[in-house]
């Protein structure tokens, strides 16, 4: 086994990679998270964008339109959880988890029917989405490797980053939306429709959402198969935590994902069982999730135990 | 009782309502749902082989159902039943080749125990990384899904594997197999092992102080801490009596369905058993019964796809349909909003207005 062959300058750009899709996801959960609720159905969402993506860029030969339509039938299973949610009361949770399974059944029902496949989809006639090329960069070897042949989507993914730290945290309704989600009876006082700002927080999830799927299925890869998120929704929604749902942090987090993501297939190659490589990043999700909550909550001790010596219990937080 | 006939009319309201979007789902691929729905049923609960498949659907989903309510009880969103099935599973598989040398009695035990114990430990993770650092449970345990299937997986297609094309393990000592009562179908002796330790499940939660400590925290941790109940210790023993009944759930599976461990068995065993108990807000009582409506779709489903063409991701895609509108829970109490808003009407009546804006 030999160190240079796994950690090269390749390594740099499949962790980037592998990271975007679930950038994307992370970013899904986050905003909403900043109104304090817990989008437990970005995977849903993100499942159903991925097949929509796949299916009009199939039929019509454009990905652009496959995009927007992505981006829109991401609106929609969001819809259903802010109407549920908002509006009827369902628990948040609960709802998140009834959409995931929608999204599953239905992608793979409309996967049967529509398209007469079963498992996965693939076909010349998909147009991906396509490749940014700089002809600037073909001249540095190490430059061109790293960031040559980007998706178009893969670089948007940074600079929805940037777009969504720049909107919550220097617009009037960044701060409105955080305000809701620290404390939304004064947010109503201070007269903010609380219930507003929450809709169009779970709307914007939800173009985010089915933007992350659209790249999924186009960008990352050129094909839809069944249950093609895999998990990477909640991911998204663990790193979410671990950043605290701050785009930066949040995006860094997804990055130390893609990086297990990507050394794993490299380790493969060296004969480690390919169940070892697949379970990698959930570990290194779970562990990361661990020691970024248990060192926050260490941190949070630290500044509160010169004002009260309680430790406030981590049950009594309520779950949006 | 007038509360239980409301729920009742509530329950019936959201079946039909899913049902006819399901029926607008088929209709979109061109086919009869009328006749689709009749294949449905027909699958389901005629003739000995479908009822049987039925009750064989009917016994994991259950247990973890049971497994994901008790948690619910305790606060604990435990999406991680079906990484607990898979390892109970795989314990079970374990302990029913290799110690044979135990007589009957002791080693079926045996093989309980150990299924109880490996998803006791499994569980213990999730809840006690809430408990003390945090760590939101959903996340963690849906991640921990993962891990648990990879795992099985590893170790049935390389340490434990029978070397036949599927990854499967050898098969357990006869001994230890359920007997199963009614086939060709694959329901077993272990549906009643199911059913007892779904009763010994609600008593434990309802008569004991076990149970009591666990309602409590579920109810309000704050107030749980202030008379004198660790909530901490509490959700965490929570989660592990919730891992224990999934473990159990793959011991039957392994030990009644297939006689050894074969590959990805469990897939969605945990996640219908939690929608089972989500449909029905977690009633303990309720639940087992929507195990059994869930178990029969399962085996209806497969009648439905051999009788029409409508592929059977159908009625998971309407049993979705029905979990999202039941966790709506103000949906169908029309009238009661109605009564709130004409009562308000007079004393506020820009209220109104700020509906129509």
């Amino acid at each position: 086994m030999t160190f240079e062959k796994i950690i090269n300058l390749s390594l740099i750009y499949a962790t980037l990679r592998s990271a975007t899709p679930i950038i994307y996801a992370s970013l899904c959960a986050a905003i909403t998270q900043q109104a304090d609720i817990l989008n437990i159905g970005t995977e849903g969402i993100m499942l159903t964008g991925a097949f929509t993506a796949v299916t009009v860029s199939y039929l019509t030969g454009s990905w652009l339109l496959a995009v927007i339509v992505a981006m829109l039938a991401g609106l929609v299973m969001a819809s259903v959880i802010a109407v549920g949610h908002l509006k009827y009361g369902a628990e948040i949770t609960a709802i998140g988890i009834g959409i995931n399974m929608f999204a599953l059944a239905f992608t793979k029902y409309m996967l049967n029917s529509l398209l007469g496949k079963t498992g996965s989809f693939t076909d010349p006639k998909i147009i991906g989405i396509p490749k940014v090329h700089l002809a600037f960069l073909d001249n540095s070897p190490a430059l061109n490797e790293l960031f040559n042949n980007w998706a178009v989507t893969e670089w948007f993914a940074f600079i929805l980053v940037g777009i969504l730290t720049f909107v919550l945290f220097k617009t009037v309704w960044g701060l409105r939306l955080r305000a809701v989600g620290k404390f939304p009876m004064a947010a109503q006082t201070a007269g903010i429709n609380v219930t507003a700002m929450r809709y169009q927080a779970l709307a914007i999830s939800g173009l985010v959402g089915g933007l992350a799927g659209a790249h999924l299925s186009l960008g990352y890869s050129k094909m839809f198969t069944e249950n093609m998120t895999n998990g990477r929704g909640f991911m998204g929604v663990a790193a979410m935590f671990f950043g605290g749902a701050h785009p930066v942090l949040t995006a860094i987090g997804c990055l130390v994902f893609g990086f297990a993501d990507s050394i794993g297939a490299r380790l493969q190659a060296y004969g480690v069982p390919s169940q070892f490589v697949l379970l990698m990043p959930y570990v290194v999700t779970v562990a990361v999730l661990a020691i970024s909550m248990a060192t926050k909550q260490s941190r949070e001790a630290r500044k509160k135990s010169a004002l009260i010596t309680t430790a406030p219990s981590t049950l009594t937080e309520k779950r949006g | 009782m007038r509360d239980f006939g409301k729920s009742l009319i509530r329950f019936a309201l959201i079946i039909a309502l899913s049902l006819v979007i399901g029926a607008i789902f088929i209709m979109i691929i061109g086919e009869n749902p009328i006749s689709a729905y009749a294949a449905l049923v027909k699958g389901a609960f005629v003739g000995k082989l479908n009822l049987g498949k039925t009750l064989a659907n009917f016994t994991p989903l259950m247990l973890t159902a049971l497994a994901f309510a008790v948690g619910a009880k305790g606060g604990a969103f435990n999406v991680g039943v079906e990484g607990e099935v898979f390892l109970g599973g795989i314990a079970a598989a374990y302990i029913g080749i290799h110690w044979g040398f135990l007589p009957m009695p002791i080693h079926l035990l045996a093989c309980f125990l150990g299924a109880m114990i490996v998803a006791a430990m499994w569980a213990f993770i999730p809840g006690a990384l809430k408990a003390y650092y945090g760590v939101n449970e959903v996340c963690s345990t849906i991640l921990l899904n993962y891990v648990a299937f990879y795992i099985t997986s590893y170790l049935v297609s390389g340490p434990m594997s029978a070397g036949v094309a599927n990854a499967q393990s050898d098969p357990v000592a006869d001994q230890v197999k359920l007997y199963q009562f009614m086939k060709p179908s694959s329901a077993n002796v272990g549906m009643f092992i199911a059913i007892i330790v779904g009763i010994i499940a609600i008593w434990i939660l309802n008569k004991t102080t076990f149970g009591y400590k666990i309602r409590t925290v579920g109810l309000n941790a704050s107030h749980a801490e202030y008379v004198g109940i660790n909530p901490k210790h509490t959700f965490v023993k929570t989660m592990i009596f919730s891992g224990v009944l999934g473990g159990i759930a793959g011991c039957i599976e392994i030990l009644g369905v297939h006689g050894y461990f074969l590959n990805n068995f469990a897939a969605n065993i945990g996640f219908n058993g939690m929608l089972a108990a989500l449909v029905v807000k977690n009633n303990l009582i309720l639940t087992p019964f929507m195990a059994f409506f869930l178990g029969a779709l399962k085996s209806g489903a497969l009648g439905l796809q051999q009788a029409t063409s409508v592929p059977k991701s159908i009625v998971d895609t309407i049993t979705a349909v029905f979990i999202i509108i039941a966790t709506m829970d103000l949906l169908f109490q029309f009238k009661k909003k109605k009564q709130i808003q004409q009562s308000d009407e007079p004393l506020k009546p820009e209220a109104s207005q700020e509906k129509e804006a």
